[in-house]
C-alpha cells in the first residue's frame, strides 16, 4: 500500500506525479503482475494442446502487465496533478486501520475465545473507527449484537461456533 | 402451452409456505437495505450468501433475489422522501420525485412509483419466462469455442456499458480472472498461487472475496465521508392515491421505462441503474413540456422506476440461461449457486426445472408482496432512516466477521476477507471498480476450461476461435465495442451520458 507514504502536498514534483491515481493504479497492476509471473515461474506450462497448471495464469499476468503499463503511461501523461489524492485520503488510514484490526482479531479468536469475547473485542476494535459512539451505546450495541447473532447463528442455524471460550 | 406448464411448475415450488416466507423475508431485507444509504445490494447479498449455504438451493435463491429487487423499491422510497438515493439505481428518482413530496404530492410519488415498478415486474418476468427457454437452446448448441468467445464478449460489454476508465475496468477483469484461478488446478491437479496456505488450495470462496471487496470495502469508505445530513420531510402523508392525471400522465412513461429496462437488463453491465438514468433521459427528451422535469414531473418517477425494476429483473435473463453474469449481483448468484455444487449453464434449467421456475414464480410473488407491504409501511421505513450509521456500522462489521467464518468455519477466511477488505478500500482511492473483478472471478475457471476444451477440439490452434462463425461474430462484436470506446467522438459522448 502505497497509499500511506502520501501526504498533502508535496515538495518533489516526483512525488507529486505518483500521488496520481492513474500512476498507483498502474503500478498496482504491475505489481501484482509481476507478483504473478515470479510465482508461476516454476509451473509447467504445457502446450496449447495440453495445457499446464502455469498456461492460463503466466498469459493473464503478461496481459496484466500490458493493462498496467497502459494505465501506467495514461496516468503519467495526464495533466498535471489533475486528480492527485488528498489528504483525506491519509485521514482514512485510522479507520482503515481499526475495521481490518477488529475484523482479523475477531478471526483470531473466534475459535479459541467463543463467538461472544470474540465479538465483544470486534466491536471494542471497531468502535474506535466509528466517529461520535458513546461508551453507553457501545455497551448496548455490543449486547443487543450478541444476542441476536447468538439467536441467529446458533439458535437459528444451529452452527458449530463456539460460545464461549474452550479451555 | 409449456409456458402455461412451466409457471405452473414455478408456482407450485414458489407457493411453499418456507418459499413463500424466503420471498418475503428477502423483499423484507432488500427495501431495508434500500432505504438505507450507505449500505447496498451487492454488499447485503455478499453478507447473506453464507447463510444460504444452509437454506435448500431454491430458497435461497429466492431470497436472494428478492432482496435484489426489493432494493429497487427501497431505494426510491427515500429518494422521493429524503431526496436521498438509497440505490445508485434510484439517483434519478430523486430529481422530481422528490420535488413532488415537496409540493406535498409524496404519496402520490411514493404509488406512482410502487405501482410502476410492480408493472415493470410483472412484464419482466413474462418475459423471462417467455424467452428462457429459447435462450437456453442457444446456449446448449453452443460448443466450447462459443462459450469463451461468449464469455469475452459479456466481459468486454460489461466494462464498456459500465462507467470510469474503460482499460482500468479490463485489468479489474483479468485481476478477477487471476484470482479465480487461485487454488487447485481441476486439469492437472497442480496448486497455483496458494502461498503454501493450506486454505486455499481450495481456491478463495467467492463469499470471502464479495465481503471483503464488497462489504469491508463499503464500510471503511463510508466511515472516511464526512456524515451527511439527512433533511427528512416531516409532512405526514396524506393522500396515496395518485390523481387522474398523475395515472393519465404515467402510463406512457411506465410503458416506455419498462421495455428500455427490460432491454437493458439483459445486457452485460447493464441491469438497474443504467436503465434508470436512460429512462429519464427518453422521458426528458420526448416529453411535451421538457421544463417541468426536475419540478416535480410524474413522468420522471414514472420512467425511470419502472426501468430500474424491469432492468434489475431482465439481468436475470443471462444468468440463469447461459450462466454468465451481467453484473456483480448475479456473479454473486452464481456464487450462491456454485456454493450448492450446482454448476450454472444451460442445463439448469432441464436438470432443475423446480428451481428454475420455481425463482421465476416468485418473483412475480415478491413484487406484490413489495406494492402490497411496502405502501402502509412506509412511515416505518422513513423511521428506519433515523438510525445513525455508527450503529449500522457495528452491525455490517459483525455480520462480515460471523458470514465469513461460517461458509467455511475457518478463520483463515476471516483474514483474506480482511486482507479483501483493505484492497477494496484501495481500489475505491483509486476508481478501479471493483465490480468487473467479480465478474472476472466467478468465469475464469470457466474460461479457462473452455479454452482447454477448445485447444483439444482443434488440435491445439487458436484459429478455431475465428474458424467457427458464432465465435467469430462474438469477438468481432467484442472488438467493435473496444473500438467503439476507443473513438474520440464516441468516449465523449459516452462520458456525457453517465454525466447526465
Amino acid at each position: 500500500m502505497s497509499v500511506g507514504g502520501v501526504q498533502n502536498d508535496f515538495p518533489h514534483p516526483f512525488w507529486r506525479m505518483l500521488a496520481r491515481r492513474d500512476v498507483l493504479a498502474g503500478l498496482l497492476f504491475i505489481g501484482v503482475a509481476v507478483l504473478g509471473l515470479w510465482l508461476s515461474r516454476d509451473y509447467p506450462i504445457g502446450t496449447a494442446l495440453r495445457m499446464g497448471t502455469g498456461y492460463v495464469p503466466r498469459l493473464l499476468c503478461w496481459l496484466l502487465l500490458g493493462l498496467g503499463a497502459v494505465v501506467l503511461v495514461q496516468g503519467l501523461r495526464e495533466a498535471q496533478d489533475a486528480r492527485p489524492l488528498s489528504s483525506s485520503d491519509v485521514s482514512a488510514l485510522r479507520d482503515l486501520i481499526f475495521v481490518t484490526a477488529s475484523l482479523v482479531i475477531f478471526g483470531l479468536s473466534i475459535e479459541r475465545l467463543g463467538l461472544i469475547i470474540s465479538i465483544l473485542l470486534l466491536i471494542g476494535v471497531g468502535a474506535v473507527a466509528a466517529r461520535g459512539l458513546r461508551p453507553f451505546e457501545t455497551i448496548a450495541a455490543a449486547v443487543v449484537l450478541i444476542i441476536l447473532s447468538w439467536g441467529i447463528f446458533i439458535l437459528g442455524l444451529g452452527l458449530t461456533i463456539p460460545v464461549w471460550p474452550e479451555w | 402451452m409449456e409456458l402455461l406448464h412451466n409457471l405452473a411448475v414455478g408456482f407450485g415450488v414458489a407457493l411453499t409456505p418456507a418459499n413463500l416466507l424466503f420471498a418475503l423475508g428477502g423483499a423484507l431485507i432488500g427495501t431495508l437495505i434500500g432505504v438505507l444509504p450507505g449500505i447496498g445490494p451487492i454488499a447485503t447479498i455478499a453478507m447473506l450468501l453464507p447463510l444460504t449455504f444452509h437454506l435448500e438451493p431454491t430458497s435461497g435463491l429466492i431470497m436472494l433475489a428478492g432482496i435484489f429487487y426489493g432494493a429497487q423499491y427501497g431505494g426510491s422510497t427515500t429518494a422521493i422522501l429524503v431526496n436521498l438515493p438509497g440505490e445508485t439505481s434510484s439517483v434519478v428518482t430523486c430529481i422530481d420525485g422528490h420535488q413532488m413530496a415537496r409540493q406535498g404530492r409524496a404519496g402520490a410519488a411514493l404509488a406512482v412509483a410502487a405501482l410502476a415498478s410492480f408493472f415493470a415486474g410483472c412484464v419482466a418476468t413474462m418475459l423471462i419466462a417467455t424467452f428462457a427457454p429459447p435462450l437456453t437452446k442457444v446456449g446448449q448448441s453452443f460448443g466450447a469455442p462459443e462459450y469463451f468467445s461468449l464469455m469475452v464478449l459479456g466481459l468486454i460489454a460489461a466494462v464498456v456499458l459500465a462507467h470510469g476508465s474503460v482499460i482500468k475496468a479490463i485489468a479489474m477483469i483479468v485481476l478477477g480472472l487471476l484470482l479465480g484461478l487461485v487454488g487447485t488446478d481441476g486439469n492437472t491437479g497442480g496448486t497455483r498461487f496458494t502461498f503454501g496456505i493450506i486454505e486455499l488450495t481450495d481456491g478463495i470462496d467467492i463469499a470471502t472475496l464479495a465481503i471483503g471487496i464488497f462489504g469491508l470495502g463499503e464500510i471503511i469508505t463510508n466511515l472516511t465521508q464526512p456524515p451527511e445530513t439527512r433533511a427528512l420531510i416531516a409532512k405526514k402523508i396524506t393522500r396515496l392515491w395518485p390523481t387522474r392525471e398523475d395515472f393519465h400522465r404515467a402510463w406512457p412513461a411506465v410503458l416506455r421505462g419498462t421495455a428500455l429496462g427490460s432491454v437493458l437488463g439483459v445486457l452485460p453491465g447493464g441491469g438497474a441503474t443504467l436503465s434508470a438514468f436512460a429512462a429519464y433521459a427518453l422521458e426528458k427528451r420526448s416529453s411535451k413540456h421538457p421544463s417541468q422535469f426536475g419540478r416535480g414531473a410524474v413522468e420522471g418517477v414514472a420512467g425511470p422506476e419502472s426501468a430500474n425494476n424491469a432492468g434489475a429483473q431482465t439481468s436475470f435473463i443471462p444468468m440463469l440461461t447461459l450462466g454468465i453474469p451481467g453484473n456483480a449481483v448475479m456473479a454473486l448468484m452464481i456464487g450462491a449457486l456454485t456454493i450448492h455444487g450446482i454448476q450454472p449453464g444451460p442445463q439448469i434449467m432441464s436438470e432443475r426445472p423446480g428451481m428454475f421456475w420455481g425463482m421465476i414464480a416468485s418473483m412475480w410473488i415478491g413484487n406484490l408482496m413489495l406494492v402490497i407491504i411496502n405502501l402502509p409501511l412506509i412511515g416505518m421505513w422513513v423511521q428506519l432512516l433515523k438510525v445513525p450509521y455508527r450503529f449500522l456500522y457495528l452491525a455490517i462489521l459483525l455480520f462480515c466477521g460471523i458470514g465469513v467464518y461460517t461458509v467455511s468455519n475457518s478463520a483463515a477466511a476471516v483474514l483474506l476477507a480482511a486482507f479483501f477488505g483493505v484492497l477494496g478500500y484501495v481500489f475505491t482511492r483509486l476508481e478501479c471498480e471493483p465490480a468487473p473483478m467479480i465478474l472476472g472471478f466467478v468465469l475464469g475457471p470457466l474460461m479457462e476450461e473452455n479454452l482447454r476444451r477448445a485447444m483439444r477440439i482443434s488440435s491445439g490452434d487458436p484459429a478455431i476461435f475465428v474458424e467457427r462463425p458464432i465465435s467469430l461474430g462474438l469477438l468481432i462484436a467484442a472488438l467493435a465495442l473496444c473500438v467503439l470506446v476507443a473513438l474520440p467522438a464516441i468516449r465523449s459522448k459516452r462520458e456525457e451520458a453517465f454525466q447526465e
